[in-house]
């Protein structure tokens, strides 16, 4: 069963979601609650089967699809997307668990169960049509639950959100197929598995080029400044439990695919567009945080300081050394945890009330201690405070792009201080002061369902913020791969300077469990 | 003067745009039909001329489907006007304009 | 000796934790009582672990465990007692015990009594992993820690607009700072290799001094921040909204030194870098005379304390600076002893008087509250610097570097500071306890405070007398095994009186000139209306240089209107426009064209026609190109020939 361990994690919720359908509407909440905690008890079992040690691809499986142009079914894991794994079934765990009564919920089990197949199998495809096909198919149960669920500007946010993202991806896709056309240029055969493209060097030319093309699939799923404008709208109309997947897991797609593709693909291209696109995380940055300020809603609020985040997340990746590259795969899961909770707390409120205007709240502290602490926890660890999941992630990303530009950290790094802005003056609006909002006097505080989702989220947010290092050293074996294999792959004397040879003597190759 | 080639092109040719001014100006299906049997034929003109002319016998046999496929396109067709004549009782192309966008 | 340690530094945290835990339920003494206790044991354990220093013992070093390991980062969270930390987490500890059995009674009425000793009791934590860790990233973690505590402090009666503001000020001045100060540990690691104290400042004496300068300038900044330092010296006035207690521990003997902490802790780097100590230490003369300028006519008893605690971190900063490290932290370790006492005091006073800040409304207290009265004189004695207390051997000392050192403008501006100092504490005390009685008729009943906090705080009173000559010399010995071992003498032996009997009747002078201003019978509540109050230099001081105002003005307001901007103009009209726009342009192509939908079979046929011939004609155009190309380049060469 280990051996297919990946293929169950990805068909294991479709198949039970299928079924979700002949499952008795009152009866479906158990049934989603507990397909979703089997999903998450196998992902566990998948990180505690993980050799740490090992910085190459693990549980791999191969079946060939239309051998006559390479394409098949790859799936296999390492320590860069293992965690984003489980935490893509953690969240659906918390997330079914704690869902509100909506209507429809049958529905709304069935599409997130759909999604997690879509989620696990992104992260997990080595063959980038695989890839492709789980990157566009994750856009259709969200697209669904925008527009069935959201609020009274669905559909213009659930259109806008399916075709910008879209549309990036169809430029990839065209990447892709010349990446492979190449491939079949310089090898004869046709071949759609990464691993097989990571082998090859391209011409400085070429790599630009598909970079570029690659990179407006991913920019806009990220969402890069300026590509950002759709998260919003998303955000601002999708349910709670829309948003905490897109913000947790969504969006991580697309810095996951900056590290599988962009980076080892094209390591001269990586280092030739460092600074231009270390400018957009920075602009991404500041600017996205000042916008975040200006808000009125706490959940656009929310909304905006992802996309600021993401920036911090971009800007690790691009540092092309190991410790830049490892903080912002810890920084994709804590933003997961941090985000996906922020999220659930707003849903907290608006379930209450109904809106989501800061204006209408106020001296919240008092009415709601045990909701304004943990929401007081998440913020400080959204604003980065050491010793929360947060600060590891940022901390890393930042020393490591330190290395590339001194400058451009310290106008990244102002993150820690407009970040704070925001945050601490929406705390103040919605939490602080006299309660003059008759309405809000008698609100109950968390329910026993709410804390079921919260709870588990601060402990992880505390506990991975002060003994990071169970993440880190699975992440830490992979990224040294990674970085080495760019060294090794790069051309250009600038790529060759800017990426750090790790070892001089050893040769990285690559092992999976089965060939053992 | 001998018949050649360039006879039966310009024939075609002349075929062809006369069918064409009928598919453009006719607004009666039937007259329709004609208009595309002119079309058709004239191009069948010119694959007999082109195919004696290079003596290979694969433009005849083209020939032979179009016009096995104009016949079944006219049953089908004509079939389909009887059924819109009995519902709207004429045959006029203005009328019919139900697949407007 | 690791078992003291640990208890030193996790005894706070249980405490918190346990008062955390009754944070949601209902007001309980005990509370307050558990977490002093632990303090208390913490407290033991410190003076255990000073006991085995001043003895002899070794450095204690522990490492607990990794925190961050990637790449050649490598970050521990390591622990180390010597000679630097030992005296630190004694005034630290010391100072928060008192304080939190001082803050029993005084909390004692406040709903929220459980939290203020959960915050409290964690912020004690927090301070300790700052003074006991053993590299950079650990100081950062209670850098932080300490910033976050204080935010909950200072905003701690969150119903109040004033102290949340206060709160927010404080946490995103300070978060500017630890920029700096983040930059600086990113330079010390990619130039260093580790952020371990030890290692890191002995490969700091093989790099170039232009890398130096930016390190010690960047860590500089962050101790700014901390230490309220122009220009980001705002929040720390404002900061007094919180309760009396955490003014004393965090705003005066505590939080606010571990800027110079860390300039005494970094003394291997600074030392390589002369011209950045004197940056800090003109900057530190200058904060000491532009604080105490503020102090002069302040209206508020907390906030005059507030600008005389900045005054004299501007003291210990100049004395770093000059690179007396052990003088300056000896007058950070007296400086928090008379500090929070003067706090201590003022919060009796203020809980005797409802809450009343301004002295003007009080005079005559003494009547009423004579131990205060003592406690809060003998403090400002103290602070003053009048031989034989703890100020006198601190504070002089200072003077007499910068005078040792030749700077003497920094030299006159701190003994000028000098008496500046004596005034303004002896303005509060005459205004408060002496002179006419004002408040019974404004419908004050002041009352002294509980017996027991009088007690707790007297600890503080017999350090504030006898630390200065009962404690110089083993200090001196202790710490000055790390730090420069400079002694200051001045070499006349007649310049030496005459300096320091001049001090001293400058000092007194000023004492008694402010009695004298103040005591006098004309005393009332300013209204505006007084020549003095309309002077040009009054308008300045009481309005802070009008630079809050300037920070609110031009500062945040243009940071709102910035966001707003952002937000309103280039986000939804510029980047999201253009976005929709794009898809307005394929749209309205498709409803433009949807015409040729017309149904109408004869209308379609003839597009299929126009369709066919533009093809065609497209065709043969390209035909003849191809078959031309030759002529059609030269007759365009021919052209352009």
């Amino acid at each position: 069963m280990l051996d297919n361990i990946l293929s169950i994690l990805i068909f294991f919720p479709a198949v039970a979601g299928i079924f979700g359908f002949m499952i008795q509407k009152d009866s479906m909440r158990a049934y989603g609650v507990s397909v979703a905690t089997i999903e998450f008890a196998l992902s566990l079992w998948l990180w505690f089967s993980f050799d740490s040690d090992a910085s190459g691809m693990q549980f791999m499986e191969q079946v060939p699809l239309i051998e006559a142009f390479g394409i098949s079914y790859i799936v296999g894991i390492d320590g860069i997307s293992l965690f984003i794994v489980v935490l893509a079934a953690f969240f659906t765990m918390i997330g079914i668990a704690s869902l509100s009564d909506t209507k429809n919920v049958k529905n709304m089990i069935i599409t997130l169960l759909m999604l997690q197949m879509t989620m696990v199998g992104v992260f997990v495809a080595l063959d980038a049509i695989l890839f492709y096909v789980f990157w566009e198919l994750s856009l259709v149960p969200m697209l669904y639950i925008i527009g069935a669920w959201g609020g009274p500007l669905r559909i213009y946010a659930s259109v806008k959100f399916f075709l910008y993202t879209f549309a990036g991806s169809l430029v990839m896709l065209v990447g892709m197929l010349f990446m492979a056309y190449f491939y079949y240029q310089a090898t004869g055969v046709w071949s759609f598995a990464i691993l097989d493209w990571h082998r090859l060097i391209l011409p400085e030319n070429f790599q630009l080029w598909l970079f570029l093309a690659f990179f407006i699939g991913f920019a806009v799923k990220v969402p890069m400044f300026p590509f950002h404008t759709w998260l919003p709208y998303a955000h601002g109309q999708a349910p709670t439990i829309g948003s905490v997947i897109l913000a947790a897991i969504l969006l991580k797609m697309g810095t996951y695919a900056f590290i599988r593709f962009s980076l080892p693909l094209f390591p001269d291209a990586a280092t030739f567009f460092m600074f231009p696109i270390a400018i957009l995380a920075i602009i991404m940055i500041v600017y996205t945080a000042m916008v975040a300020y200006a808000q009125e809603d706490i959940k656009q609020v929310v909304a905006y300081s992802s996309v600021s985040h993401m920036g911090v997340i971009i800007l690790g990746i691009f540092a092309l050394n190991v410790e830049g590259i490892t903080g912002s795969i810890f920084l994709m899961i804590a933003h997961g945890v941090v985000s996906g909770a922020l999220f659930l707390l707003v849903g907290v409120i608006y379930d209450r009330r109904h809106t989501k205007q800061m204006s209408e709240f106020g001296g919240l502290a008092s009415v709601m201690p045990r909701y304004a602490t943990i929401f007081g926890l998440m913020l400080m660890a959204s604003v980065g405070m050491p010793l929360t999941i947060n600060f590891v992630g940022e901390f890393l990303s930042l020393i490591g792009f330190y290395q590339q530009s001194h400058t451009l950290t310290l106008l990244a790094g102002m993150a820690i201080i407009v970040g704070a802005i925001y945050m601490l003056s929406a705390y103040k609006k919605m939490f602080f002061g006299e309660v003059t909002n008759e309405k809000n006097k008698n609100l109950p505080d968390l329910s026993k369902r709410e804390l079921l989702a919260l709870i588990p989220l601060s402990v992880i947010t505390i506990w991975l913020g002060i003994y990071p290092k169970p993440v880190l050293d699975p992440i830490n074996n992979s990224v040294e791969s990674v970085v080495q294999l760019m060294h090794d792959k790069s051309i250009t004397d600038e790529a060759k300077s800017r990426i750090p040879n790790l070892v001089k003597d050893i040769v990285i190759t690559r092992t999976s469990k089965e060939a053992q | 003067m001998e018949i050649g080639l360039n006879h039966y092109l310009v024939l075609s040719t002349i075929l062809f745009a006369i069918g064409l001014i009928g598919v453009l100006k006719r607004k009666n299906l039937l007259l329709l039909f004609f208009a595309t049997e002119i079309l058709l034929n004239s191009v069948n003109v010119a694959f007999a001329a082109i195919s004696h002319y290079h003596g290979d016998l694969t433009g005849q046999m083209f020939a032979f489907f179009v016009i096995a496929i104009a016949a079944s396109e006219v049953a089908v067709g004509l079939g389909l006007l009887i059924v819109w004549h009995k519902r709207h009782s004429n045959i006029d192309l203005d009328q019919m304009s139900s697949m407007k966008g | 000796m690791e078992i003291y340690l640990y208890i030193a530094l996790f005894a706070p945290f249980v405490g918190s934790m346990f008062a955390a835990t009754l944070g949601a339920s209902k007001k309980t003494t005990i509370a307050g009582i558990i977490p002093s206790l632990l303090l208390f044991v913490s407290f033991v354990a410190s003076s255990i672990l000073l006991n085995h220093i001043l003895s002899g013992g070794e450095v204690v070093h522990v490492e607990m465990m990794t925190w961050m390991q990637t790449g050649n980062l490598y970050i521990p969270f390591g622990f180390v007692v010597d000679q630097i930390s030992v005296t630190m987490m004694m005034v630290v500890t010391l100072v928060s015990t008192i304080v939190h059995v001082y803050a029993i009674g005084y909390m004692d009425h406040d709903k929220a009594f459980n939290r203020f000793f959960a915050w409290l009791s964690a912020f004690v934590f927090s301070m300790m992993i700052l003074v006991m860790s053993d590299n950079f990233a650990g100081l950062f973690i209670g850098w932080e820690g300490v910033g976050l505590c204080s935010w909950a402090l200072i905003g701690f009666w969150y119903h109040k607009e004033s102290a949340t503001w206060a709160a927010n000020e404080a946490f995103i001045m300070n978060r500017i700072a630890d920029l700096g100060m983040l930059i600086g540990i990113f330079l010390v690691f990619w130039n260093t290799g580790t952020l371990q104290y030890a290692e890191a400042f002995a490969a700091m004496q093989f790099l170039d001094q232009e890398t130096l300068t930016w390190m010690g300038i960047f860590l500089f900044i962050g101790a700014m921040g901390k230490s309220a330092q122009f220009p980001l010296h705002t929040w720390l006035a404002d900061a007094m909204e919180g309760p009396t207690p955490v003014s004393a521990l965090i705003h005066a003997a505590t939080m606010v030194t571990a800027g110079v902490y860390l300039v005494v802790r970094s003394n291997e780097l600074y030392s390589l870098i002369p011209h950045v100590g004197l940056f800090i230490a003109s900057l530190g003369a200058f904060v000491a005379i532009f604080a105490a300028s503020m102090a002069l006519v302040n209206r508020d008893i907390k906030r005059v304390i507030a600008y005389s605690t900045l005054s004299q971190l501007g003291y210990m900063f100049a004395a770093a600076g000059l690179g007396a490290y052990w003088v300056a932290l000896f007058h950070l370790m007296a400086h928090a002893f008379f500090k929070a006492l003067l706090f201590l005091g003022a919060g009796n006073v203020m809980h005797a008087m409802n809450n009343e800040l301004d002295p003007f409304k009080m005079g005559g207290l003494g009547k009423t509250m004579k131990t205060t009265m003592i406690m809060m004189t003998l403090a400002s004695v103290a602070l003053a610097g009048i031989f034989p207390l703890a100020g006198f051997f601190s504070k002089d000392l200072i003077l007499e570097v910068a005078f040792v050192d030749h700077h003497f403008i920094i030299y006159t501006v701190l003994l000028f500071t000098a008496g500046l100092t004596a005034f303004y504490s002896f303005r509060i005390i005459a205004l408060i306890f002496h002179g006419e009685d004002r408040h019974t008729s404004l419908g004050f009943h002041p009352h002294e405070a509980y017996k027991f906090m009088l007690v707790a705080i007297s600890p503080l009173l017999i350090l504030a007398i006898i630390a200065g000559f009962t404690m110089k010399g083993t200090f001196f010995e202790m710490v000055t095994q790390l730090l420069p071992a400079t002694e200051y003498h001045v070499h006349s032996a007649l310049t030496y009186w005459i300096m320091t009997i001049g001090t001293q009747l400058f000092v007194i002078l000023a004492i008694f000139f402010a009695y004298k201003k103040y005591m006098a019978s004309d005393i009332k509540v300013p209204d505006g209306t007084s020549k003095m109050e309309n002077s040009f230099v009054y308008k300045l001081l009481i309005n802070q240089y009008y630079i809050p105002y300037f920070y609110e003005e031009y500062l945040v307001k243009s940071y709102r209107e910035l966001s707003t901007v952002f937000w309103k103009q280039i986000d939804q009209k510029i980047v999201d426009a253009t976005v929709d726009g794009i898809a307005g342009v394929l749209y309205n192509t498709g409803e433009n064209t949807r015409v040729m939908q017309s149904g109408n079979l004869s209308t379609m046929l003839r597009w299929v026609v126009i369709g066919l011939v533009t093809i065609l004609s497209l065709a043969v155009a390209f035909g003849l190109t191809v078959r031309y190309l030759d002529e059609i380049q030269a007759i365009l060469s021919g052209l352009g020939a």
